[in-house]
This record gives C-alpha cells, structure tokens and sequence, in this order.
C-alpha cells in the first residue's frame, strides 16, 4: 500500500511539472462546455419550455455536471500503457515487485484528483458567468446511487483503456489510431458526455444501451437528475456491475494472451 | 458634420498607406511583366516542392494502412455522430434560433469543410515543436525556400484528403436545398476562401507562438476548440462570447458568415468588412511570426 501512496504522490507531482500544459488542457475543457452550453441555452430559450423530457434547469444542470463527471470518470493516464506497450517498456514494469494495473489504476486515481479539484472551480467560475438555472438533488439515497455510478462509471472506463491499450500487443503502431476510435470518438458520442442520449431516436438508444457507453455519463447524471429512481436506479448499476465484469474478463484474457506474444521491441 | 468625416477619412488614408508600406508590397509602377512571370514562376516552384512534399507525406501513411482506416473511421464516425445530433436535436426542438434543421446542418457542414480543408493542408504545423526543441528548425531556415511554406505545408494529410471529396458533395447537395442564385454562390466561395484566410492566418500565428513558448499541442488544439465553436451559427451565443467570435477570434467569419452567405443572410457592407478584417488578420499573422522567427534561439542543435 505504501508504494502506491508513492506513486500516487509522485504522479501528483508530476503534472505540476508540466503547469502550462496542465492549465491548457482544463481551458479546452471549460471551451468545449461553452458549445455545449449555448447550444442548449438557445434552445430552452423559453424557460417554460420542455424538450424531450428536460426543462431548462434539467439540461443545464447536465451540461455543467459533464464537467465535473468528465473530469472523474474520463481524466486518466493510462492512455499511455499502449505507447509503453509499443516501445517496449513494459517491461521495466515486469520485473519490478508492483502490479502493473495497480500502479496505473493509482496515476489514474492522482490524475482525477486534480482533475476533479480543479473542475470544481471551473464549474463555480461557470456558474458565476453564465448565471445558469442549476438542479441541486437534495435526496440522500439518489446521491449515493449517484456516487456509487460514479465509481462503477470509472471502473469501466479504465478496464476499457487496459482493453484498447493491449491491442498493441498485436499491432505495435496502431494504440493512437485505437483509442483514437474507441477511447475518444465512441465513448464520447455513446456515453452522453456531448449530449443526453435521450436526444436520440429509440432504435438508436436501444443499440446504444446494449453498450457499456451510457453507464459512463449519461447513468450517473440521470441518476442525479432524479430521473432514474429506487428500482431503475438498482437496476442500472447492478447492469455497470455486470459489464465490469465482463469487461474485466475480456481484458485479463486479452492481456495474458498479449504477453504471450510481447517481444519488447525497442528494448 | 462633413469636415469630420473628411478627417476620419484623411486618419484612415493616413494609416492605411503606413500599413502598405510597412509591408513592403511592390509599389503600382514596378509591377511589370516581368515581375508577374517571375511571381507565376516562383508559385510553380513552390507548388512542385509542396507535391513532393505530399507524396512523401501520403507515402509515409499509407505505407501503414491499419492505421490510415483506425483514423479514417474515426474521422468519419465523429462526423456522422455529429451530424445525427444536430439533426435529431433541431427536429426535436423545432429549429434552433430561427435556423431549420437544414441551415443548422449545412454550418455544420461549412465548418467541417473549412476545418478539414485547413488539417489537410496544414498538419505540419502540428509537428513543429520537434523541430524547435531539437532544433532541427536550422536545417529548414538553410534551405532555399520560406521556412513558413515548409513548417505549415510539408506534411498534406491523406487522411483528410480522403474526406474532402464526400463532404463537398455534402456541402453541394444541402446547400443546393436553398436554391441560391448564382450571387449567393459567389458569395459563398468568395467568403469560403476568406473564412480559409482566417484560418491559415491561425495556423501562422500557433506557429509563432510554438517558437516563443515552445508549447505546440495545446495552442493548436485550444484553436480548434475555439473554431469548433463555429459548428453552429454564430447567432446561438450571447455577448459578450458572440463579440469574441467576431472581431478578436474571428470564428464568425471564418465560418458562420460564408454559410449565412449562401442562405442570403448577409449584406455587401458584412462581405466587405469580412474580406477586410480577414486580410488584416493574415498580415497581422505575418508581422507575428517575423517577429518570432527573429527570437528563434537555436537550442539543441
């Protein structure tokens, strides 16, 4: 436990390393909720207005909520594992006495830390600016529904990133292009972090639900919307559980079949 | 009344002509034939080097064609992803500003154009901070053509270069919904070209800053970012956002203003003070990086 508060610590301290960078990409993310924004403010111009089942106060309370469930469940650095799988530095991990998922799970951990204090203050800064009508859940049990997503949200996230990381197993070149594909594209449109998947017809939310996606963002914030409640609410996060599951044996199989056939090149 | 315009005018005259010489342009009597052919020359030379830089560029990537379809199926599902939102969020909300779904889309589709358009041509840019750290910048300022051509033009993008065919087809197809008259049109492409203006005036401007900060990356990607914002018409933010969007990161003109063009939403007096702030915006860019290149330390070279 000692050497992971370690990791932990010295990770931490490695994104102040790099400020300007750090500060840039939490300005991209503040500019990205701008578009998101505005584009809902324009059409709940009407404050009475009710369009595919939010009011002004529901979807805005959203569109600000994706910052701060963006930056818990979404802020990782094991987007990294496929670069060190591709030059070879993998192998430094396998002869040293710590499990490689641990140390990755514990930077993802340092990482969303900051991330997440620091999208506390942006949501504040926004809140100050845009003056936005904001949704506060005040029942006890749909907040720790909401948490408890939160985790399972983050969960299947990071087992989706070890997934798509070890396709360079077999493709040393390719772990940009694939989490290019999987890790951004995907999961950004199919998990709610542009859009409620509510927007959507109900044959394309039906496919869409038979994915793990929507328990990334779109689960958590209805479950803090009030809008899926007590057996929906169970239900939704016994089916997370369930796709961590499945997940995790897909990566656990795909990773012990990957090192198998790793020959660190670049080593 | 009169006497003031003509002093305003006289001020303007005034600064206009200290801009035209500060740039140096060739004065009206020097511009022979002989200057125009050495000029159409200089272009050709230019447009063959930019050829043999593509195909090494297109020959690099193809050489790696999992690769080449992992990034053309993501650059295609963001777009269709995109696309269905929008559709399905105007046609739910019945119109967005005034705008129908049609014209929501088709600022959509403008933007992606511009914006692919400018990826295609300029993905070199993206790669220019190597070549500062390192200070392999050296071997490019020794070399006899403009260290700009090379470090904005010398890597066209293959995958990009495949998108641009469907999505003008795209462009043509919506845009013809409208029935434009051929004004309309000429206004589009007139201020399509000058939307492109604004963007390679950006592009220059991220490289000068890669110079004096050494910081590429997040520049670059807080620029699209903040083009991004020219997805949707203009109209949708409020000030003083819209203001910001026009006249200090002119996003409206580089976007908004040649879709709202073709639907004959803009005035002669928009398409003249567009042309001139995007003129403006590029020499500015210029003055930037000339002013950046002069502070280019060499280091590690």
């Amino acid at each position: 436990m000692k050497k992971y508060l370690s990791i932990f610590n010295i990770s931490f301290q490695q994104e102040f390393a790099y400020r300007i960078n750090f500060i840039m990409w939490r300005v991209r993310n503040v500019l990205q909720i701008f578009l998101v924004f505005f584009l809902w403010d324009a059409v709940f111009k009407d404050p009475g207005r009710v369009v595919f089942g939010y009011n002004r106060e529901g979807i805005l309370t959203y569109v600000l909520g994706l910052i701060i469930v963006k930056s818990f469940v979404f802020s990782s650095k094991s987007m990294d594992v496929a670069g060190e799988i591709s030059r070879g530095e993998l192998s430094n991990y396998l002869v040293k006495p710590v499990s490689y998922f641990k140390y990755w799970i514990t930077r993802d951990l340092s990482s969303k830390s900051l991330n997440l204090s620091f999208a506390f203050f942006e949501t504040l800064f926004l809140f100050l600016i845009l003056k936005p009508s904001f949704f506060i859940q005040t029942d006890p049990i749909l907040l720790i529904f909401f948490l408890l997503s939160l985790i399972l949200a983050f969960s299947l996230f990071s087992l989706l990133l070890f997934i798509v990381s070890a396709i360079t197993f077999w493709m040393p070149e390719a772990g940009w292009g694939a989490h290019f594909l999987i890790s951004i594209i995907s999961v950004e449109f199919m998990s709610g972090a542009l859009f409620p998947l509510d927007i959507l017809p109900h044959f394309l939310q039906r496919i869409v639900n038979y994915t793990p996606f929507p328990y990334m963002v779109f689960f958590p914030m209805q479950v803090y919307l009030g809008k899926i409640l007590d057996s929906a609410a169970v239900k939704g996060i016994l089916i997370s559980g369930l796709w961590i599951l499945v997940l995790y044996f897909i990566m656990t199989l795909v990773w012990r079949k990957g090192l198998k056939v790793y020959e660190a090149y670049g080593r | 009344m009169a006497d003031k315009l003509v002093n305003q005018l006289s001020v303007v005259r005034h600064w206009l002509g200290k801009l035209l010489r500060s740039l140096k342009l060739p004065q009206p009597q020097k511009l022979k034939v002989s200057f125009v052919l050495s000029f159409c020359k200089r272009l050709f030379y230019y447009f063959r080097i930019w050829i043999l830089m593509s195909k090494n560029s297109f020959m690099t990537v193809l050489s790696r064609k999992k690769i080449l379809f992992l990034f053309l199926l993501g650059k295609i599902l963001r777009f269709s992803f995109f696309t269905a939102f929008i559709y399905f969020l105007v046609l739910g909300a019945k119109g967005l500003s005034g705008y129908t779904k049609e014209q929501v889309v088709f600022f959509f589709l403008t933007f992606s154009l511009i914006d692919i358009l400018s990826q295609f041509l300029f993905r070199e840019v993206y790669r220019f901070r190597s070549l500062v750290v390192t200070g392999d910048l050296d071997l490019v300022l020794t070399k006899p053509v403009s260290t700009l051509f090379r470090v904005l033009m010398g890597g066209a993008d293959v995958i990009d270069f495949i998108t641009i065919p469907p999505l003008l087809f795209a462009v043509c197809y919506v845009g013809n919904l409208f029935q434009p008259s051929y004004l309309q049109i000429f206004l589009y492409i007139l201020l399509f070209f000058d939307g492109f203006l604004v963007a390679l005036a950006f592009h220059i401007a991220v490289l000068a800053l890669g110079i004096l900060t050494l910081e590429i990356d997040h520049s670059i990607m807080i620029y699209r970012d903040l083009v991004a914002l020219g997805k949707l018409p203009i109209d949708i933010y409020r000030e003083p956002l819209r203001g910001i969007l026009t006249f200090i990161f002119p996003v409206a003109i580089m976007v908004s203003l040649p879709a709202k063009a073709l639907m004959g939403l803009v005035s002669l007096q928009g398409v003249f003070l567009s042309l001139t702030s995007a003129v403006l915006t590029f020499f500015v860019s210029l003055r930037f990086w000339n002013f950046a290149l002069k502070k280019y330390t060499s280091a590690s070279s």
